[in-house]
């Protein structure tokens, strides 16, 4: 479930792209820029991380953006409108994130409904949600939570990219090391074989959902704090990142493969394109085009080398 | 301000004109440098600028962005122009990114259409504070907000009130005092029809005419057409309507023509789009608001040149609304 074949074709995508932009555009490999790369994925990073989760035991989750979203709307209303401390606003904003990834994993797997279709009511019911709370309004928060995002002096990453780079360590550990982690993929691969190893499928796939939720709401946190407001808006769009960024990882959509730090290798190839992009000038419709094509084309080559292997 | 669209096919003249009104008042008033952080780049470079949109894909940011492109292709020896749209409207993460993206990039000024009035305020306070420039257009900064955070943003865009209250005085002086006249508003939470709509109701104010009924038809023709069937039968009196926008002014039109009406309800309209031009030369629309949406974001470019070379203070800049008259069309 972890290559290192794998990972190091990532890599090799990786510096490729940054030595073809750096040639474009000298100013892309400035420390500023890649200390912006890094400050800039710590939401879409946690949220390909609880995407790997959730695709490795064979489920989907739409919701991710819009649970994004609503957590950013709870978080607004909590400390700009009841006036709540910073610490138990941004937990009310994760139990909220989690409370949507139970939801969605208790209906689809208690139900036996795919959860493609519960995690796209949930993708509505949530956005809904934040807009009802916020009043469909941004809510400026100031400093609350800047501290999040701004990063330490010498080190030019911040709190947000520090926390993110450790949940992604730990979510590997948890994958390679734990047995939750050997779980997660027998569920994904054959329910059979998962309740023979006397795994109850159930079980596992809600956990997965659980910290799926619970790691979006973390997204809107980190989002919150880099835009010092809560916008009703933020996350729209997110959960087709992070699934990119988890197939470009070499998760397999229909489960049982899949690692974290794939994932997260997929989030900066995505990052490296975006700013890339930006930063030469593209024109958009180019920037959609080569975004598009870099997924197939990662794909294509992740299938290629496991044929030829 | 999207909600109404400008007609990517105006007159290039027109627009032209109002560049060369605008470059002479920056001149004029260009005495009060503002001290600033201290200045990012050597003055012999080109400077670079980057404009930051919404989506492109929108026909009127689209427009101002080929403007902005057009401008800076006749001026290549003046700056450089990096120009970049976000894929949806309402993605404020991405436009954030772009911002902190376009500073690293080392551009000395950026001009920007912000998606939200608010959420956009620190990261680019944080590019100010890296000595780059900014520049607003179309969407307004939340100004408390910036108050909040000690920023100086300079807007630069027409005063759609005033704009309104010009075409609206051009229609008010023709009728007689006691008239009953009624407004079509857009999108009513939308600032823009707010103050178009305050614009036509100080002109109906002044002239001491009868405001019936202010009713929205949320910028379109469709319902613009039924609005104003229905007001027609309610006050078989009225003497005029002032549509917010030109897309209303045309549903109006038919509307009134099928009443049996034609000449007897007049109407206004604001955009300069080039079916009420022709409308306005058959003499059944009386006049329109140019505010030169191609060119919106080469003002701010302008503005942004300017505030580099410490030529103008950071308040906010008005651009022209022109009122488009029968005797201004050929």
């Amino acid at each position: 479930m972890f290559s290192p074949g794998q990972v190091g074709g990532l890599l090799l995508v990786l510096a490729l792209m940054v030595a073809g932009f750096g040639w474009l555009q000298p100013r892309f490999l400035s420390t500023a820029t890649l200390a912006l790369l890094g400050n800039q994925i710590p939401d879409l990073a946690v949220l390909a991380c609880g995407m790997t989760l959730v695709m490795v035991a064979g489920g989907i989750d739409l919701s991710v953006g819009s649970v994004v979203g609503l957590s950013t709307a709870v978080l607004g209303c909590c400390l700009g409108e009841w006036n709540w401390p910073v610490w138990s606003g941004c937990l009310t904003a994760l139990v909220v994130g989690a409370g949507c990834g139970l939801l969605n994993g208790t209906v689809s797997v208690l139900a036996g409904i795919p959860s493609f279709i519960v995690t796209l009511g949930m993708l509505e019911a949530a956005r809904g949600g934040a807009y009802w709370l916020s009043g469909s309004q941004t809510r400026y928060l100031g400093d609350g939570l800047e501290a999040l995002s701004v990063p330490f002096a010498g080190l030019h990453l911040s709190p947000s990219a520090l926390l993110a780079g450790l949940l992604v360590l730990s979510g590997q550990a948890l994958q390679s090391l734990t047995t939750l982690g050997r779980r997660l993929v027998a569920v994904g691969e054959n329910d059979q074989a998962a309740w023979r190893m006397g795994v109850d499928p159930k079980a596992v796939r809600i956990i997965a959902f659980a910290l799926c939720g619970v790691l979006a709401g973390l997204a809107g946190l980190f989002q919150t704090a880099r835009l010092g407001s809560a916008d009703p808006n933020a996350g729209i769009g997110m959960e087709l990142g992070a699934i990119a960024a988890v197939v470009i990882g070499g998760a397999s959509p229909s489960g049982g493969r899949g690692s974290v730090l794939g994932s997260f290798l997929g989030v900066l190839v995505i990052a490296v394109l975006q700013t890339g992009l930006a930063q030469v000038g593209a024109a958009d419709p180019v920037k959609r085009l080569v975004t598009g094509a870099v997924i197939v084309l990662a794909v294509l080559a992740d299938a290629w080398r496991r044929k030829t292997r | 301000m999207h909600a109404s669209h400008n007609n990517p096919s105006r007159r290039a003249t027109l627009g032209s004109m109002a560049v060369v009104a605008w470059g002479a008042t920056v001149g004029l008033t260009g005495c009060g440098s503002q001290p600033g952080p201290a200045a990012r780049r050597d003055k012999s470079a080109k400077p670079k600028i980057a404009l930051v949109m919404k989506s492109l894909a929108n026909e009127f940011f689209g427009t101002m962005a080929e403007g902005a492109k057009k401008h800076q292709a006749a001026n290549a020896g003046k700056y450089e122009l990096i120009v970049n749209g976000i894929p949806d409207e309402r993605d404020v993460t991405r436009q954030s990114a772009l911002v902190a993206e376009m500073v690293a990039q080392g551009v000395d000024a950026i001009v920007i259409a912000p998606a939200d009035s608010k959420a956009l305020a620190i990261p680019l306070k944080r590019a100010a504070d890296q000595g780059v420039r900014i520049v607003n257009i179309d969407n307004k900064l939340d100004a408390e907000v910036l108050d909040k955070l000690k920023l100086k943003i300079p807007f630069v865009g027409p005063d759609n009130r005033a704009g309104a209250q010009k075409v609206g005085e051009y229609l008010a002086d023709k009728l007689a005092p006691g008239s009953e006249v009624a407004i079509l508003e857009g999108v009513v939470t939308s600032f823009n029809s707010q103050q178009r709509r305050d614009g036509f109701g100080k002109a109906i104010f002044q002239s001491r005419l009868k405001l019936v009924k202010t009713q929205s038809a949320q910028w379109e023709t469709g319902p613009a057409n039924q609005v104003t069937a229905s007001l027609l039968t309610a006050h078989p009196d009225l003497k005029a309507l002032f549509c917010c926008n030109d897309n209303m002014a045309l549903g109006a039109l038919a509307a009134v023509k099928a009443a049996g009406k034609a000449g007897k309800v007049q109407i206004v309209g604001f955009d300069n789009i080039s079916a009420v031009q022709a409308a306005i030369k058959a003499g059944e629309i009386v006049a329109t608001g140019d505010q030169h949406g191609d060119q919106l974001a080469v003002f701010g470019i302008e503005i942004a040149l300017a505030l580099l070379d410490d030529k103008v203070g950071d308040s906010d800049k008005e651009t022209p609304v022109d009122l488009i008259t029968r005797e201004k069309l050929p």
